[in-house]
């Protein structure tokens, strides 16, 4: 199926009941370590985001935690999803995901990602964050405040620090289950740049419900990716100004 | 990517390229995109692309009832909500002819100018951000803070206040509120000087807000720009005072103008701005404890409210410019329909995309943070 | 123009050059014009040289499924008189189409392409009227009545599970969630429904 498969790739899986006792202390070594500097992807998606200026800022100082806004999915730890996810913003909050290298942490915060919120009616809102993504921590309120945020930050740190927080690890495991979800809203052509199975079986991941019905699909719909088409054409804004 | 599907691709030898700025991008205000065609460093065509936070505000508004609806309006817009929450009661008011008892429009006032407060002063932090000053950004934030201390005391939300009802407000001032108004009003004050140092006249601000995203009069109200946008062109118009509404015509204050209409006039009608709504809370202070009364005028049962049918069209001059809002009623428990005209529907889009083009890639941030653009407000 | 006439005399003056507008006065400050379709470009192009209404504020669009028509509302601002005149006018709903006022009012760009998307009305001669909210939407103009925003949510998305295992142990011993959410929810609707078959 992919080139990946032709090459071994040994994979530690970390047993934390029992193995090798240096090994074991090298795991937790390596948790306190990545619990203690997290970058939070900068990504309003919504808002519960105006709580987040505060957060990070001289009143309540996020970084005094070790946790710092950074810009690009690529070197983040945490996706903080502020608030309600449009369709439209979910499918890019997918493709962000998806690029984060792991171990990666998505925060729920504001009650619309638990359950819709004051938006359960709206066509244009998804309701259940944890359909589409796997979801370590939810921290609920409209909106929660600074403080709400800072301890919901801080179980996430005991969490990681104690490695409980798998969620990244679910994702490839039951690819599937998201996928299947992710179709269902964005139509059956859904396709991401990532190859989400292809890196299952790199990590070691690949489990029983990496794929189902869903992969399948999504292997008759895949079409080679190219590169984007210019849009713009250089006309447009002159006839506006006319 | 898989092996397979990576095709090294012949691209036309250019220096021609297109930038998403946004949805994720630092530089972008809230969930919002701009796609911008670049050359070199120049930008040769933009194309706003919104609907990132559409959450369909006006057809939800039709399925609930008159009360209900709210707790839902504020998070229309997120940086400056409470001129929503007055806008909506006020249409309600004027479907069913309720007349709002002084202390109640006096409260109005008060929340709506501590609400502009807060957002220029959030509005300030993003614009010096955007042109490489962390601190004002800090120290912004953290001053804004000390306002939103009071929203919490006053009415129990942070942000989201929720403290206009249609027919007036949900409470009185807690004790002795007005001093710790005045208190923080004079902290605001004395922060000027700091904020002048640090942006209003730092050398580095100045030379990169000047000249950037000009606006002349005739194009500002040739694209309906409004507010202290427009204001920065020199039209000395506010809503406040040409069309007035709540107490506003029993208050003194002055409207800034500035000539260039550029990012930098912008900014300083801003800083007019915020001294103005100072003004405007001391006079409240003082006046406020003569009025009595009550707060709210008397209303049916909000569970089986049938307004009488008609239409509003309410105007508010919020952070952003000219809110306004169009409400019509067939009679029954919910609006027949709703429809909400923000500011920054003009300034978001149509505007932005003119400024932008013919800029330098650097700017394109600056400008969006100076024309004080709410991506909320334009999705709904 | 004699600058004696108070500014709502001067509005009908100007009016009354117009022939077949009902024009009702709303408040001190705000006019109702009613006009037929074919008549409007004409009447917001007269108000807006002879009047100074050079602020278009929004264009409302409100649909009357019962009547078969769309209503158009044209909200304007004259800086000089500062009035502001609604101009209102009702178009077929089918096959809903008018023309744009792009040329006289810039920002009609905007409200046009927003009325487009939402409800389906097409503008001729706007330059845009490209999605712009709903890029990614592939069902009907969401803001029309006959859309059914809630049924449309029961189709596309799942609710939260509000019975959960530890849930229920919350409950055993007295506690939890009094009324779960999907059961508020649609009592209103329930109850409607009784109503009806009663």
């Amino acid at each position: 199926m992919t080139d990946t498969e032709q090459f071994p790739v040994r994979v530690e899986q970390p047993d934390r009941n029992g193995g090798n006792i240096f090994s074991r202390v090298f795991d937790e070594l390596t948790a306190f370590c990545r619990s203690r500097s997290l970058f939070i992807l900068h990504y309003c998606t919504g808002c519960g985001a105006i709580e987040l200026p505060p957060a990070m800022t001289s009143r309540f100082d996020m970084e005094r935690l070790g946790i710092s806004p950074m810009v690009s999915p690529r070197q983040a730890d945490i996706l903080l999803i502020t608030g309600y996810v449009s369709v439209k913003t979910l499918k890019r909050v997918m493709l962000t995901y998806e690029q984060m290298g792991s171990p990666k942490y998505v925060i729920g915060i504001c009650s619309c990602t638990v359950n819709g919120g004051m938006y359960w009616q709206s066509y244009a809102t998804a309701k259940k964050l944890n359909d589409y993504m796997p979801v370590d921590l939810y921290i609920a309120g409209c909106m929660p405040r600074p403080e709400a945020v800072i301890t919901g930050l801080r179980q996430l740190m005991d969490k990681i620090a104690a490695g409980e927080a798998n969620g990244w690890e679910d994702y490839y495991r039951r690819y599937d289950y998201y996928l299947g979800h992710q179709q269902r809203l964005f139509g059956e052509t859904w396709q991401t740049p990532t190859d989400v199975i292809a890196e299952a079986r790199h990590y070691g991941l690949f489990g029983p419900e990496t794929l189902g019905d869903h992969t399948r699909l999504l292997e008759q719909h895949q079409a080679p990716l190219e590169a984007l088409e210019m849009q713009l054409g250089l006309g447009a804004p002159d006839e506006v100004k006319a | 990517m898989r092996a397979e599907n990576y095709e090294a691709r012949n691209h036309p030898p250019s220096n021609e390229f297109e930038i998403n700025f946004g949805p994720n991008h630092p530089g972008i205000e809230g969930n919002y995109a701009l796609k911008v065609k670049v050359h070199g460093d120049e930008i040769v065509a933009a194309r706003a692309d919104g609907g990132y936070l559409h959450r369909g505000f006006e057809k939800l508004m039709e399925q609930r009832l008159w009360i209900q609806n709210i707790a839902l309006v504020p998070r229309i817009c997120v940086p400056d909500p409470a001129p929503m929450e007055v806008a909506y009661s006020m249409a309600v008011e004027q479907l069913c002819g309720l007349e709002v008892p002084q202390r109640a429009q006096w409260l109005r006032v008060l929340l709506l100018e501590l609400s502009r407060l807060a957002a220029h002063l959030f509005t300030f932090g993003g614009h010096a951000a955007t042109t490489g000053m962390y601190t004002p950004m800090f120290w912004g934030v953290a001053d804004r803070d000390l306002l939103l201390d009071l929203f919490e005391e006053l009415t129990g939300g942070r942000v989201y206040s929720i403290y206009n009802i249609p027919g007036g407000v949900r409470r009185d001032i807690p004790d002795d509120f007005l001093t710790r108004l005045s208190d923080t009003l004079d902290y605001i004050d004395s922060r000027l000087p700091d904020y002048d140092n640090l942006l209003f006249t730092n050398q580095v601000f100045v030379r990169r807000a000047r000249d950037a995203g000009p606006v002349s009069q005739a194009q500002a109200l040739d694209w309906g720009v409004t507010g202290p946008n427009l204001r920065a062109t020199g039209l000395a118009f506010d809503v406040r005072r040409d069309d007035p509404y709540l107490v506003y015509d029993e208050l003194e204050f002055d409207i800034p103008t500035e000539q260039p209409g550029d990012a930098w006039a912008r900014t300083l009608v801003r800083r007019g701005e915020l001294l103005q709504s100072i003004r405007i809370l001391r006079q409240v202070i003082d006046r406020l404890p003569d009025i009595g009364g009550p707060i709210r005028a008397p209303i049916p049962n909000p569970l089986a409210w049938n307004v009488p049918a008609g239409e509003a069209y309410v105007r508010i001059e919020s952070s952003k410019g000219e809110l306004s809002w169009y409400v019509v009623s067939d009679g029954g428990d919910k609006p027949y329909r709703v429809h909400i005209r923000g500011p920054s529907s003009m300034h978001a889009v149509q505007v932005l995309e003119h400024l932008v083009t013919g800029c330098r890639i650097e700017d394109v941030a600056q400008i969006m943070f100076s024309l004080d653009a709410c991506p909320p407000e334009v999705d709904r | 123009m004699n600058d004696a006439h108070l500014p709502v005399e001067r509005l009908s003056i100007i009016l009354g050059e117009v022939k077949e507008v009902r024009v009702t006065q709303k408040g001190p400050r705000r006019t109702r014009l009613d006009v037929a379709a074919d008549a409007l470009p004409a009447l917001l192009e007269l108000l807006k040289g002879r009047a100074g209404f050079v602020h278009l504020s929004a264009i409302s669009c409100v649909d009357w499924p019962d009547d078969a028509q769309f209503e158009l509302v044209y909200h304007l601002w004259s800086y000089e008189l500062n009035l502001l005149v609604s101009a209102h006018t009702r178009i077929d709903r089918d096959p809903g189409v008018y023309v744009s006022v792009y040329d006289i009012y810039h920002p009609a760009g905007f409200f046009e392409r927003d009325i487009h998307e939402m409800y389906g009305v097409f503008f001729e001669g706007a330059p845009d009227m490209e999605k712009f909210i709903l890029t990614e939407w592939d069902g009907p103009p969401p803001m029309r009545k006959e859309f059914d925003s809630e049924g449309w949510v029961n189709d596309h998305f799942d609710w939260q599970d509000y019975r959960p295992d530890w849930l229920l142990e919350l409950e055993a011993q007295g506690g939890g969630v009094m009324i779960p959410p999907d059961e508020q929810r649609f009592s209103r609707r329930g109850i409607e429904d009784n109503d009806d078959a009663g």
